[in-house]
């Protein structure tokens, strides 16, 4: 009887706390779970805005943020219907089309500047792409697009000492003088700034959009599914999370708090750093001209022709503008 | 003098341990390390302070659900396996090929798979971590039933006992020790089994706030974490031998 009490009592505990656990869902809402690319960091912040800010709820919409582990891990959650939405890179979504393809679709551009930059420090000796050469490179997974970026300049991406990591590991490697540089993203800057000045040295970035590097970069994908059958509630989504970035950019301390609330582990002050750090890739010559969110078909192309390079694709692998969809994008602006 | 050396014997571990901690603590003062590169004790006690103690709760509670139904779990499909394949040399070869397989297999590698596979929540979490742990418990168990004296099954045979009778009353006595050395093994695998799950996909937990600290360079609140993983690893190890000593005391002494 005893054991009987014991295994309800462990059966009970779980499954009371799963249950507590799930969301409470107004029957008006229409349930849209996210995929993010990454955690819960401050260049996320116009999402968890959507959410505490009530934008999304507005909208009709009850949102869910799953933090993730890469781009390529959102790409693949959404193609395996575990999310009807992914935010990640797009060039995660063209790799995957080019390896054989996924039922997903890219909606939304994001950032029309690609985050990427070389992370170095005052006194490495560090100043352009020449001078990055016979010097030591740490990067986490992939080191694209660099190859290709010192190509483009005429020189030979041989000559750079290149040194894989964990993401954790690229910052600190730097503080300790290990490595002269890092290529990193431009919104990891608040971070790496602040461990950097405790090692006492100063934080230099050659954002490489500034080098010759163009295209698109982070984007909102949907699954073919979410297109489907809820075109309607895709439409309403896109249109919120615009009105979510543009009231981060106005408002990134608030942002930058709604998220602090979610991650109470984090330093509200980085968070909103990160989040300012993403506004040049963001709102910029390029979203201003042709509109936040768009797909430039030339500019794709570009940021197709990238991955290609880096990934040693054939050109004609993909058709870039097949991954698009932007008929919703459409509807939003109108 | 011998009071002295008694009490330094029966306090050795927790001497070591405090000399451990000084010595840590004046080695990061003296040599100046980064607290990015090894935080001095102290700054890791600071950091319990900045989360708050039922944010604590929420992480470590998050890690100990997924580990301990990972771990029964792993019980549940271990033991009876373990009988199975003592009591039937067909089963056991075709089972055993298929358990060192799973056992080789670098569970880290295929964690993204199975997350994939079975969505978000804390289903594939708990598949990860019975993964991981189950396996030193078949072998243990499945040793400790096939290790007892030929002389004792004969004498059951010869009384004409059943085959049940003999597993319940002889067998799984004889391997209640090699059991709970298994049982104590697998937990805190249970625990590392959580934590890769964790790294992979995870909202909440101490392996999540491990991985979300060192992202954002708070390498002391990582080992805060760590210290409470290591202290929950601790507890549930001593409640298993609590158990053994409880519930079989006279097993104690032979595994």
């Amino acid at each position: 009887m005893t054991l009987r009490r014991l295994i309800s009592a462990l059966l009970a505990v779980p499954a009371c706390t799963m249950l507590a656990a799930m969301p409470v869902q107004a029957a008006e809402l229409d349930p849209v779970r996210v995929q993010l690319d990454w955690l819960p960091t401050g260049d996320k912040a116009f999402f968890y805005a959507g959410v505490a800010e009530g934008i999304y709820r507005d909208a009709g919409l009850d949102v869910t943020l799953a933090p993730g582990r890469g781009s390529p891990d959102a790409v693949t959650q959404v193609a395996a219907g575990n999310a009807d939405i992914g935010a990640a890179g797009i060039n995660a979504l063209m790799e995957a089309y080019a390896e054989g393809g996924a039922p997903v679709k890219a909606v939304m551009s994001i950032y029309s500047k690609p985050p990427e930059a070389v992370f170095t420090y005052e006194g490495s000796g560090v100043t352009d792409l020449a001078s990055t050469l016979g010097k030591r490179m740490a990067y986490s997974m992939t080191s694209a697009p660099w190859p290709g970026v010192l190509r483009q300049a005429g020189l030979d991406p041989d000559e750079v000492n290149m040194v894989n990591v964990s993401p954790a590991s690229l910052a600190p490697m730097l503080a300790q003088g290990q490595v002269e540089m890092n290529l990193n993203w431009v919104t990891k800057q608040p971070d790496a700034e602040a461990l950097m000045e405790a090692a006492g040295r100063k934080l230099k970035v050659l954002p490489l959009s500034e080098h010759g590097l163009e295209g698109y970069a982070y984007s909102l994908m949907a699954s073919q599914r979410m297109i489907d059958s809820r075109p309607e509630v895709l439409a309403r989504f896109i249109t919120a999370t615009r009105e979510a970035i543009e009231f981060s950019i106005a408002h990134p301390d608030q942002a930058a708090a709604g998220l602090a609330k979610v991650v109470p582990e984090s330093d509200p002050a980085i968070l909103e750093g990160q989040l300012r750090a993403s506004f040049p890739l963001i709102d910029n010559e390029i979203s201003q001209t042709e509109g936040l969110g768009v797909f430039e078909p030339q500019r794709l192309a570009t940021a197709w022709r990238w991955v290609a390079e880096s990934d040693g694709y054939a050109i004609d692998a993909i058709d870039p503008a097949a991954l698009i969809d932007s008929r919703f994008l459409d509807t939003a602006a109108q | 003098m011998s009071a002295l050396k008694r009490i330094a014997t029966r306090y050795a571990s927790l001497i070591a341990f405090i000399f451990v901690v000084l010595a840590w603590e004046l080695g990061c003062d003296l040599f100046q390390v980064p607290a990015f590169v090894l935080p001095a004790p102290s700054a890791i006690l600071t950091a319990f302070t900045t989360l708050s103690p039922s944010r604590w709760f929420e992480h470590t509670w998050a890690t100990l659900e997924v580990a301990l139904l990972g771990f029964a779990i792993a019980t549940a499909i271990a033991v009876p396996l373990a009988i199975t394949i003592t009591r039937s040399k067909l089963v056991s070869r075709v089972v055993m090929p298929w358990l060192i397989v799973i056992q080789s297999t670098p569970i880290v590698a295929i964690a993204p798979i199975i997350v994939v596979t079975l969505g978000a929540g804390v289903l594939p979490r708990v598949v990860i971590t019975t993964l991981i742990s189950f396996f030193p418990i078949v072998i243990s168990t499945a040793t400790g039933l096939a290790s007892v004296p030929a002389e004792f099954t004969e004498l059951s045979r010869s009384l004409r006992a059943s085959r049940n009778r003999e597993y319940w009353q002889i067998r799984m006595p004889y391997a209640l020790p090699h059991l709970f050395s298994a049982l104590r093994v697998a937990i805190t695998l249970a625990i590392v089994g959580a934590v890769v799950a964790e790294f992979v996909a995870a909202e909440r937990g101490l392996g999540y706030l491990i991985l979300y600290s060192t992202s954002s360079f708070r390498i002391a609140v990582a080992f805060a974490a760590l210290v409470i993983l290591v202290a929950s690893s601790l507890v549930l190890y001593g409640l298993i031998t609590q158990l053994q000593r409880r519930l079989f005391p006279w097993s104690e002494h032979r595994g």
